[in-house]
Parts: structure tokens; C-alpha cells; sequence
């Protein structure tokens, strides 16, 4: 220490002042560190719980934090560059220290080489001299500016407000579909062969809840094996990794299972109401089962069915029959059921039903489609409006089924109203139909009114 | 010679002045300095204030030759600088140059504006120059030289005020102000008593050599770019036909018609090194500039109507100048 203070003593004035602006310099580093350290851990800090809670991918995680740094040492340079002292700053500074009258100044800005030797050596001494009364640690310490302090209540503030706005942001929080998170779940699984099976599996239930076409109940079926099988693997499971994937999966499928039980329950009470909208899945099915025979047929059965609507006598039909027509219909010729849409018949059905059905909006619609569906070859998709088939089956249509006590009656009697059959093979169904469109479906929409003949009313729950 | 000597030499004719000069210490100072840095001195003060009495004991201090001229409205040219006069040696006629009193090391150029034009302007060269032409032949000053011109603030009816051209050949310009009453208590004791203060000569009579080094010494002594960019910016800042953002104040945009020339800057470099060297140190402080920026400037900054109508002076407006101008 001694020897170090006895070196310092020996350095040039100018030396000196010098290693007084380096250590100036380091201190105005230091304060833009410590003013931008605690935003900068902050956002960090929150970029690490965004991720862990799987607000955001591993990607973006490291592409936010990478940012944050890049956006912190800029202002870092920024904020020290203007405030890096120079060395005639730190000359004033000693020179006010000392009173040293601007000698330091002098020493540390003169031109050496054109100054007279003798003037300068005087000089040097009498800096020196002066130099021997302060000690730059003692009279230019680190302290730690206010600023500081200010940044690290903002920033402790803005941790708390973020935390804080977090249930907000849960409860606003989009939820990635299931079969994809299903589909992450298996790509991992599959790097791992013990549980490649698995992975096909996963895979393929996924595929299953993505297809619109497969009914609520198998579905759950299909999760709930999935599930037993995950479990059989979790238990024979040994390596620590594939267990916490293996829970991963095993508590993705149960939140789909309740996801879906829940949903089968809904379906279950708005069936009560007798009449009542289908924007599931399942009723989608049943709708498309409704139009499914053959091309040629379709128009007149739909036809028919509107007679007898228009009759008020439902067509009857075997609900076992209906049934097992489902299941033929599930089982996939819904490619050749499939109407054309240049189909003279369908089109005069279509616009004979819309003429039956009660609300003008049914009406322009039949219109619009007859002037937008372009003859011969088949439209794309998308040009189909809603209660038209494409490919996708019938786009968007929403029926109501209408199944009157006598019916039912003549139903358990084995008395159903027998269709004209198709040429196909294909099941009729007994109970009446109608594929009459209704309004298009809006999500939590209050219920909807349906106008009923006067003397429906009080027969239809 | 060694920076100490100056420093000695210095106080010892401040003190040798002082014993004839009762106040006026920043005069006393500043004449010296302006005679080290080789410059002349205006001093203006109303009269009987001790003005030639200063000039007289510095020049006997001084051990130099001393001239007093009383400018008059009809002194000539031909009387200050000398002229060709006809005599007979040997049977012979010829011209001989008779010298002017402005061949004197200290000349006392009393009531200068009371002299024409024309023969104010015979100073000129002579004081620039430090050499007098007449009938075509240069004839060389003595050195060291130093004119210490002094004038009178009132009584300016049949003067002739000096022109901004000779007013900027004078280094300083000094405020005579009169005495306090302790100074003048001290005064009255000394001029009315049998006891009479006598200066004694610090420097001997061939003391124009040690002068010289005193002169030298003063121009080595170092000074800080820094500080001398705060002098640049002082000198800038006087200039009423800048706009803001190059330094010029408001003060000076309203009441100023010409700033100072570059020989404000050299005056208040020399005065500072010189006060320096006064105080013992061999290098200009910013202290040192502040000291003398006022006598350097306060006679190249030309004032206009609308000053003069409000009775704005000089040094009002070099102080705001001196206030807004930062050091670094």
C-alpha cells in the first residue's frame, strides 16, 4: 500500500489527472450501469417468467432476451458517451481541490514540446507538490446518484404492475388448440424410442380431434385409451425426462377429456329444448347425414321432407334406424353423398324450401346462391354459402329436427314413414328432417326464437 | 531570468510607486504590467487625482528617461515628434534632427484630447511603430517606450475625443477614481505635512536591460489552450453583428456598435501573463484573465446612441459579457 502510494507520488501531475479522468470515466459507467441494471433485470427477469409459464416459445424468449441486453448496453453507451470526462475536466477538478490555481490545467493541456523546459519542470514540481494534499479515493469516491435509486423503485414498480396484470392476462389468453399442443407432445415423444408408439398414437388421436367429422363420444373414447395407455407407459417409465413428458401428455389428454365432457353435457341440455341449433360437431354430422343420399335423390327427398313438414306430418322413422344410418353416414361416403351443385333438382328444392321457411333473409339467400353458383364445373369451397354442400359436406348449415308425439308413437308401433328409397343402398331416414338454414350461428348469442306453426305450440318441448 | 526576480523586481516597484501614490493599487499594478508587456496605458480620471504624479514616480522607479507633453489645441505635430532644424557648424548649414520629447523611455502625454486630430495622430506611429518619421527618415525609439496618455472625463467642450484607431493602440485603458476618505486622510497627510513620501529608484539607471529580460520573462510564461479559447470567446463575444448562437450576448447586440479588435485578445493575454508573473506564478490562471479583461476591452468597445442615451457604460456590458461566457 505504502509502496503503491509512494509509486503514485512519483507519476507526472499529468499521469496523475489522467488516471483521475480513467476513474472519472469508470464512474460515469457505472451510473448508467446501475440506472439501466434494474429495467434491464426486470425485463429479463420477466422475459424468464413469460417462458417458464409458456406465455411464449423458447425462440421468442431468446430472441426478447437477446433484445433487452442489445436495447440496455445501448442506452448504457448512450447516456456514458456525453459524460465521459476529459481530461481538462478532471484538471479543473484537482485545480479546485488544491487551488491549485489552473496548474493542473496547465500541465495537462500545454504543449509540452513548446513550452520552455524550465517553466514546465517548476510547474510539475509545484503540481506534485500540490498533489501530496488530496488522495483521488478519498476526494473522488464512487457514490451512488439518486438516479439510481429512482430506476429501482420504476422498475420494481413496473415488476409489481406486471404481476399483478398477469390474471388479466391469463383469463384474456388465448388457448392454442389441443391436437396441436397433441402434435408437440408427439414430435417430442417420438426423439425418444421407448415412447414412439405413444407419439403415433398422439398423433393420430390428434388427427381425430381435428376432423370436424368425428363425434364427441368417440372422441372420448379415443382420449380416455389414449390416456390409459400413457399411464400404462408411465408406469414402466424409468428415465425422468419421459415421465415428465409422459405427465405432460397425461395431463393434456385429462383437461381434453374434461374439455370434452363438458361439451357433450352443453350439446346434451340444449337437446332438451326439442328444437335446437347444432353448431357442434356432431350436429354438423347429423345435418350432413340429413342431405346425404346420393346426388340425384337428394333434391326430391328434400323436397318430400318439405311437403310433409308443410303437412304437418312428420316423416317417421325407427330411431335405431336413424342410428345405424349415422354411423353408415360417420363411416365416410360423405364424398359421393356429395351434391352437385348444377343439380337442377337440389336448386329447385333449395329454393322451394327457402320459399316454405319462415324469414325473408332464407329467401335472398336461395337467390343469391342460384345467381353465384357458376354452372358446370363445381365451385371452389369457398363459394358455397351456408346450407350448400361442398366438399367439407354441407357448409355452415344448421337444422332443426322435429319429432312430433304421434311420431314417436308410430315409431314404437314399427309404423315409420317410409321415403321413397334411394337407388343406393344407403338408409332413409325415417324421422323427419328438415335441412331447412337458420340463421347463421353466433357464439353466445341469446337463444334464438324459433317461430312455430300455432299449432305446434304446447306439443314441441 | 528566473520567474522570482520578476516577482521581486515587480513588488518592489509597486511599493517603491505606492510611497508617493496613496490608493490606486489596481493602477499601480496594471501600469506596471502594461509597461512589462510593452504596451501604453490611457488613464482617465477627473483632474488632480495623481495621475501625472503616478506616471512621474513610475518613470523614477523605473530609472528610465522621462518626457511630459501637455496636449493643447494648437500643439503641432513638429512638437511631439521633433523637427529639422538649420544650423551652422564649421561654417557649414545643415539640417540637424532635433528629437521631440516623444524620445523619452516614459512620455506623459497630458490631456490628450485636448490636441487636434492631426497632432493626436502623430503619436500614433510612434506608439505602434516604436519609431517617428520626419522630412522621410525614421528615426528609431527608445526601449523600452511606453506612452501613458491620460484625459479628462468632463470639460469636453474644445476637445477632441480620441479615434477607435488610437484608442485601440493603448493596451489599457485605467479608471482613476478618487480616493477614499482613508486614502485621502493619507494623502492630506503627506502633501501637507513636512513629512514628504520620496519614491526611490528600484532599478538602476541603466535599468532598460533588466527591463527588457522583465519583458521577455513575461511572454514565456505558459498558459492553458483552454484558457486561452476563454479569451477567444470573451473577445468574440463583444461583437454586436454576430448572431447569438455565435456567441454574442444581448447586452452588447443593443448597446454595442463595434467590438473589440484582435489587440483586445493579445491585451488581456499579455495583462494576465503579466499578473501572473505579478504574483509569483509561471503560468495564466482564469483568475488572471478576469483580472484584466476589463482594462483591455473596455476602451475597443465602441458604445452606440442608444447606450449613451441610457447611460450604459463599458464595463456594465462587459460584465454581463464576463457573466455569460462560460470558462470551459
Amino acid at each position: 500500500m505504502g509502496t503503491s502510494t509512494a509509486a503514485q507520488n512519483q507519476e507526472s501531475p499529468e499521469r496523475r489527472v489522467g488516471r483521475l479522468a480513467a476513474r472519472l470515466r469508470n464512474h460515469a459507467l457505472w451510473d448508467s450501469l446501475l440506472i439501466f441494471s434494474p429495467p434491464l433485470l426486470i425485463a429479463i427477469y420477466l422475459a424468464v417468467y413469460l417462458y417458464r409459464g409458456a406465455w411464449i416459445a423458447p425462440i421468442t424468449f431468446l430472441l426478447l432476451s437477446g433484445a433487452v441486453i442489445g436495447v440496455g448496453l445501448l442506452a448504457v453507451v448512450v447516456r456514458t458517451r456525453p459524460l465521459i470526462p476529459s481530461v481538462r475536466f478532471a484538471a479543473r477538478l484537482v485545480d479546485e481541490k488544491t487551488k491549485a490555481k489552473d496548474r493542473f490545467l496547465t500541465l495537462a493541456t500545454i504543449d509540452v514540446a513548446l513550452s520552455p523546459d524550465a517553466l514546465v519542470g517548476r510547474l510539475r514540481r509545484e503540481a506534485a507538490a500540490l498533489l501530496e494534499r488530496i488522495d483521488f479515493r478519498r476526494e473522488f469516491p464512487y457514490r451512488i446518484k439518486r438516479s439510481f435509486y429512482w430506476s429501482f423503485l420504476v422498475s420494481l414498480i413496473a415488476a409489481a404492475l406486471f404481476h399483478l396484470s398477469m390474471p388479466l392476462m391469463g383469463s384474456t389468453r388465448r388457448q392454442a388448440p389441443a391436437y396441436e399442443k397433441l402434435n408437440e407432445l408427439a414430435e417430442k415423444m417420438a426423439q425418444r424410442p421407448p415412447l414412439s408408439e405413444l407419439a403415433h398414437d398422439l398423433r393420430t388421436l390428434a388427427m381425430q380431434l381435428e376432423h370436424p367429422n368425428v363425434a364427441e363420444q368417440e372422441k372420448q373414447t379415443l382420449i380416455h385409451k389414449t390416456l390409459e395407455q400413457i399411464e400404462k407407459q408411465q408406469k414402466k417409465e424409468e428415465e425422468k425426462e419421459s415421465r415428465a413428458l409422459l405427465g405432460e401428455a397425461s395431463s393434456t389428454l385429462q383437461g381434453l377429456e374434461q374439455q370434452s365432457a363438458r361439451s357433450q353435457q352443453k350439446d346434451t341440455e340444449k337437446g332438451d329444448g326439442g328444437a335446437r341449433s347444432n353448431p357442434s360437431q356432431e350436429e354438423q354430422g347429423e345435418g350432413k347425414q340429413s342431405q346425404g343420399g346420393g346426388g340425384d335423390s337428394k333434391g326430391e327427398r328434400n323436397a318430400e321432407r318439405s311437403k310433409d313438414m308443410r303437412q304437418g306430418q312428420g316423416a317417421r322413422g325407427d330411431p335405431k334406424e336413424q342410428g345405424k344410418e349415422k354411423n353408415q353416414q360417420s363411416q365416410g361416403d360423405g364424398k359421393d353423398s356429395q351434391p352437385d351443385p348444377s343439380n337442377k333438382s337440389g336448386k329447385d328444392a333449395g329454393k322451394e324450401l327457402t320459399g316454405k321457411t319462415p324469414g325473408g333473409s332464407q329467401e335472398k339467400l336461395g337467390r343469391s346462391r342460384s345467381e353465384e353458383i357458376p354452372q358446370g364445373a363445381p365451385p371452389a369451397e369457398r363459394f358455397y354459402q351456408p346450407g350448400e354442400q361442398g366438399k367439407e359436406e354441407v357448409k355452415g348449415a344448421r337444422y332443426v329436427t322435429v319429432q312430433l308425439p304421434e311420431e314417436l308413437a308410430a315409431d314404437s308401433k314399427g309404423e315409420g314413414t317410409i321415403s321413397k328409397p334411394s337407388k343406393e343402398t344407403r338408409a332413409y331416414p325415417k324421422a323427419p328432417v328438415s335441412n331447412a338454414p337458420l340463421p347463421a350461428y353466433v357464439p353466445e348469442a341469446p337463444t334464438e326464437k324459433q317461430q312455430l306453426p300455432l299449432e305446434y305450440r304446447g306439443i314441441i318441448r | 531570468m528566473e520567474p522570482e526576480k520578476f516577482q521581486q523586481v515587480f513588488k518592489r516597484l509597486e511599493a517603491e510607486v505606492r510611497k508617493v501614490i496613496v490608493g490606486h493599487d489596481d493602477v499601480i499594478r496594471q501600469v506596471l504590467i502594461a509597461f512589462f508587456a510593452g504596451g501604453h496605458v490611457l488613464l482617465e480620471g477627473v483632474p488632480g487625482l495623481g495621475k501625472t504624479l503616478l506616471v512621474k514616480s513610475l518613470s523614477h522607479v523605473l530609472g528610465v528617461s522621462f518626457k511630459r507633453i501637455q496636449f493643447t489645441p494648437d500643439l503641432m505635430p513638429s512638437d511631439i515628434v521633433g523637427t529639422e532644424v538649420l544650423t551652422e557648424a564649421n561654417g557649414r548649414r545643415e539640417f540637424q534632427f532635433k528629437k521631440g520629447p516623444i524620445f523619452a523611455h516614459v512620455v506623459l502625454a497630458d490631456e490628450i484630447n485636448r490636441a487636434t486630430p492631426k497632432t493626436q495622430s502623430a503619436v500614433l506611429e510612434a506608439m505602434e511603430e516604436k519609431q517617428v518619421t520626419v522630412f522621410g527618415e525614421s528615426h528609431t525609439l527608445a526601449s523600452p517606450f511606453i506612452v501613458l496618455a491620460t484625459q479628462n472625463p468632463i470639460e469636453l467642450e474644445g476637445t477632441y475625443p480620441l479615434p477607435e484607431a488610437q484608442l485601440d493602440r493603448f493596451f489599457f485603458k485605467l479608471m482613476v477614481v478618487p480616493p477614499s476618505p482613508v486614502e485621502l486622510r493619507e494623502i492630506l497627510k503627506r502633501t501637507t505635512g513636512t513629512e514628504t513620501g520620496d519614491a526611490g529608484k528600484v532599478l538602476p539607471d541603466d535599468g532598460g536591460k533588466v527591463i527588457n529580460q522583465m519583458q521577455q520573462m513575461l511572454r514565456q510564461v505558459l498558459i492553458a489552450p483552454p484558457i486561452e479559447d476563454y479569451v477567444v470567446r470573451i473577445v468574440h463575444a463583444t461583437q454586436p453583428n454576430l448572431s447569438n448562437s455565435n456567441g454574442s450576448t444581448s447586452p452588447v447586440k443593443q448597446y454595442l456598435r463595434f467590438g473589440s479588435s484582435p489587440r483586445g485578445a493579445q491585451a488581456i493575454i499579455l495583462g494576465a501573463k503579466g499578473n501572473a508573473l505579478a504574483d509569483g506564478r509561471i503560468h495564466v490562471s482564469y483568475e488572471d484573465v478576469a483580472r484584466v479583461i476589463y482594462p483591455a476591452l473596455r476602451h475597443r468597445i465602441i458604445l452606440n446612441f442608444q447606450a449613451e442615451a441610457e447611460n450604459v457604460n463599458t464595463d456594465e456590458i462587459l460584465a454581463e459579457v464576463v457573466k455569460q461566457v462560460p470558462r470551459s
